[in-house]
């Protein structure tokens, strides 16, 4: 009964620690990917304004409006 | 599947960009009603016509004044007609992005939003007009350098530090090319004693207006009623007079320019320097109003290739790009 006991103990303990240590590395996983989005929607965001980006919507109506 | 759409809601002139296809729509904002029953008789060119030529029961009305709505009923049907126009129906509910001035207040910015929703539209976004000009007129905002836009419209100027795809320095005021036209029918009045209206007064300041004396000034006869009479009058104006009469919105004008690169940081203003400030804007095509703002902060000003259409285009660019570039829209987090 004592030995049942000990080793329920210890599964539990086991148990507990693991899911803290999953919550944790879950955490710090979540918070590296919110810092690498940043940087990503803000290369994104840059991307979007380069002149290469513009050349689809902007270069083009100015030089169809020369033509016209 | 309806196209988005960006719309240049101006003050003088509404353009319209769809997604896809570039500018479908370009014409004034102004929109004539039946007085008595409420009906739009006309949009655009054939509104602008009737300006000052209606009969009583007839209003032939530009909706937004200094780049607000003025009146929302009108402004609601305006922007239903534009949509419509451009192939929405009520079946296709585009997402939209609107240009507005920087410095609109919070009431105006939902008057803007719920029209166009009310419209049609399935979302409306709205974007700062020097932005949406800084990207239409090709400046390299992209990169960690200064670029300065001043974007002269019918009711408000508006210039504006862009760097790293975002605005660093802003100033705005509520003075445009319409009160250039006020100013010269105003002088006109005073000084001849002639009345004349808003489109006469915009053809002399497209004919002999300008900022700075230069070789092609030269005189216009202009015809109004007189005053004491109230008898058709002509009368001989100089380029030298419309000068005098437009001083005081021009001043107005360069001294917001000066506001704005003084709150610029002073790393960037050796970018101005090197890199000269951008005009765009129906109202920056003032003849020597680049000169006179050159002159007077002594950085090299150039014209926009394309200064009437460089803001819708930018929203355009926007539309194009809606998910990368949402964090430009007013009131969204960057």
């Amino acid at each position: 009964m004592i030995a049942m006991s000990f080793f329920t103990g210890l599964f539990a303990f086991i148990a507990i620690v693991s899911g803290a240590t999953l919550l944790i590395m879950i955490y710090f996983d979540n918070r590296n990917v919110r810092i690498d989005d940043g940087i990503a929607n803000f290369r994104r965001h840059i991307d979007a304004l380069s002149p290469e980006a513009r050349q689809s919507s902007v270069h083009r109506n100015n030089s169809e409006d020369r033509r016209n | 599947m309806a196209r988005d759409l960006a719309i240049d809601l101006g003050t003088a002139n509404t353009l319209v960009y769809m997604k896809g296809k570039g500018i479908v729509l370009n014409e004034p904002s102004v929109i004539a009603v039946n007085r008595q029953s409420g009906e739009v008789l006309a949009t655009g060119h054939d509104a602008w016509d009737m300006i000052g030529r209606t009969p009583s029961y007839i209003v032939a009305v530009r909706p937004l004044r200094g780049g607000a709505i003025t009146d929302f009923d009108i402004t609601e049907r305006m922007i239903r007609l534009l949509l419509q126009r451009v192939g929405v129906s009520r079946f296709t509910r585009p997402k939209v992005v609107i240009c507005v001035p920087s410095a609109i207040t919070e009431v105006e910015r939902r008057a803007v939003t719920d029209a166009t929703r009310r419209a049609g539209a399935s979302d409306a976004q709205l974007i700062e007009q020097p932005m949406a000009a800084a990207i239409g007129a090709n400046l390299p905002i992209d990169e960690p350098v200064g670029n300065m836009v001043i974007d002269i419209g019918g009711g408000t100027t508006e210039t504006a530090v862009i760097s790293l795809g975002g605005v660093v320095a802003l100033e705005a005021i509520r003075v445009g090319s319409f009160d250039i036209d006020a100013a010269i029918q105003s002088y006109v009045r005073r000084e001849h004693g002639v009345a004349i209206g808003e489109r006469t007064a915009e053809e002399i300041k497209i004919q002999i207006g300008s900022a700075e004396p230069g070789p092609q000034d030269r005189s216009a006869d202009i015809r109004g009623r007189d005053l004491v009479t109230g008898l058709p009058k002509t009368v001989r104006l100089t380029a030298e007079e419309v000068r005098f009469a437009i001083d005081e919105p021009v001043a107005a004008m360069v001294l917001s320019v000066k506001r704005c690169l003084a709150k610029a940081p002073p790393e960037l203003a050796q970018d101005f320097l090197a890199r000269g400030m951008y005009l765009v804007g129906g109202g920056g095509m003032l003849r020597g109003l680049a000169a006179r703002i050159e002159r007077e902060t002594e950085v090299p000003v150039k014209m926009s290739p394309q200064p009437l259409e460089a803001v819708v285009l930018g929203a355009g660019h926007c539309i194009e790009n809606y998910q990368a570039l949402r964090g430009m829209f007013m009131g969204t987090s960057r």
